[in-house]
């Protein structure tokens, strides 16, 4: 019991690496997540709109781009992206691994979220784009103000659960291998480990990950909820027939 | 109602075929809708009338055939600019749920009409107080009765100042009760001087507001007259026994 209490819970060993988790392993970890969240998004709802569009030419590029990234182990494309771009002479982020690991995530969470955004978006009845377009709303229009809107409302939990992959998924960038500065939580606690053969880092690091984790999904089930409520009205509601 | 003789009607179709598939819901179909005239059209589901409407504002693009509204030839033509001169009220009222009443009624006034916030919020309450729904306006559609959410889609739709309205079966969705709140506004907008072509069920209402009755079977005018005559002494056995029906 004693050996498993110093492999896992070392405090000295938490406490160690606590300041280097918390300064520099947080700020990366975040960073990547959250640029891999918000690109993940806006490519999700583009592509959402083409898997939708009625014309077969749109439709078939954004289904294979969604069937292969979906397919693809996340390892892989964090390899073929952080690795094979820069080998192959294409550096848009230079020498900063960073950059190719949220390239990496967002182009698997666009692909996931694509799906989500098209299952919301068609769960929308029909008669509210009906409404938009004979109010003389072009299709676009239509689609951005009436329908999108209210078909991210329909998939908000569903995207917590993908935001939370994308969170847990930035810790691939260590196969791209970080410099001083650069390292994330998991890059941190497992160099550590590496050294001490004591786990208790990982388990330190681990606990960060469900500091963002946990706080993230319920945040987001709070702006299901108070979506799904409305705002609270300026008049309060009036049961008039 | 009288109409001056040179002007165009209001709606003119004329030939209007739709298919879907090998399926002919409209079969060749002739209408004139004078300005401010107020017409009904009846018959059972499935004869067409809710087609036919929806074709009016290429809701449903037509198969052949040629519709005018206000003298202009709108088949061929931007579909969106038809729909900003046809207004259309449809039976499950269509509001949408994540905007206030207000904001349902001015959407369509800021991203089509691209009027500033605050001209399409006064138009907005100028609709909405007609029908006695200002201080609805901050509430979402979804603390509205049935009736209120129709009287609002039809505010929505007189906001953008069409030439015509549209009523598909406005009043079918409706709890008893409620219909009468909606029916009492197409009333008023009738009297008003609105060129209105409704599609109901409501025979009582047709008889007494439509200037005139369509009546629809198997995708064609089966029969057509002035209200009050047309009901009450059907020429034709098809609409004697669809009144007998209904009524």
């Amino acid at each position: 019991m004693d050996d498993f209490l110093h492999t896992f819970f070392d405090p000295d060993e938490i406490l160690g690496v606590l300041p280097a988790l918390l300064t520099e392993g947080l700020r990366n970890t975040l960073l990547i997540a959250v640029l891999a969240i918000v690109s993940g998004v806006v490519g999700g709802v583009v592509l959402a709109m083409l898997l939708l569009s009625r014309h077969r030419l749109v439709r078939l590029p954004a289904r294979l781009y969604v069937d292969v990234f979906r397919g693809l182990p996340a390892i892989v494309t964090v390899s073929l992206v952080g690795v094979g771009l820069p080998a192959a002479g294409l550096r848009p982020f230079g020498r900063e691994p960073l950059g190719y690991a949220v390239l990496a995530i967002a182009l698997i969470s666009a692909a996931y979220s694509a799906e989500i955004f098209r299952s919301g978006i068609q769960a929308v009845p029909s008669g509210q784009l009906h409404a938009a377009r004979s109010l003389g709303m072009p299709y676009l229009t239509a689609m951005r103000v009436v329908v999108v809107p209210q078909g991210i409302r329909n998939v908000l939990p569903a995207l917590a659960g993908q935001f939370i992959i994308d969170v847990k998924e930035s810790a691939l960038v260590y196969l791209l291998g970080l410099g001083f500065g650069q390292r994330e939580l998991y890059f941190i606690a497992q160099e550590r480990q590496a050294a001490t053969y004591n786990s208790s880092a990982l388990v330190a690091a681990g606990l960060c990950y469900l500091l963002v984790t946990i706080p993230l999904t319920y945040a987001v089930n709070w702006l299901d909820k108070r979506m799904r409520d409305g705002r609270p009205a300026a008049v309060p509601a009036k049961a008039v027939v | 109602m009288t109409t001056t003789v040179a002007a165009p009607p209001a709606v003119s179709v004329r030939g209007l075929h739709k298919q879907y598939g090998p399926l002919e819901v409209l079969r060749s179909v002739d209408l004139d809708v004078a300005a401010g005239e107020t017409v009904c059209v009846i018959g059972r589901s499935g004869s067409g009338k809710s087609t036919l409407l929806k074709c009016l504002n290429l809701l449903e693009p037509p198969t052949s055939g040629e519709i005018r509204i206000g003298g202009t030839q709108i088949t061929g033509m931007a579909v969106d600019a038809v729909r900003a001169r046809v207004g259309m009220v449809f039976q499950h009222f269509n509001l949408f749920p994540h905007m206030s009443v207000v904001k349902n009624v001015t959407v369509a006034l800021r991203h089509v009409r691209r009027l500033g916030k605050g001209e399409a919020e006064a138009a907005a309450m100028t609709q909405l107080q007609r029908f006695g729904l200002a201080g609805l306006a901050q509430q979402r559609p979804d603390r509205l009765s049935g009736g209120q959410q129709q009287r609002v889609a039809i505010a929505r739709a007189l906001a953008m100042e069409p030439e015509v309205m549209l009523f598909d079966e406005a009043t079918s969705a409706l709890d008893p009760e409620l219909v009468k709140d909606v029916l009492d506004v197409m009333r008023t907008l009738a009297a008003s001087g609105m060129t209105m072509l409704a599609v109901t069920h409501e025979i009582a209402f047709a008889r007494e507001v439509a200037d005139r009755v369509v009546f629809m079977d198997e995708g064609r005018i089966a029969e057509a007259g002035p209200a009050r005559s047309t009901l009450d002494d059907p020429k034709t056995a098809r609409l004697r026994d669809f009144l007998a029906r209904v009524l």
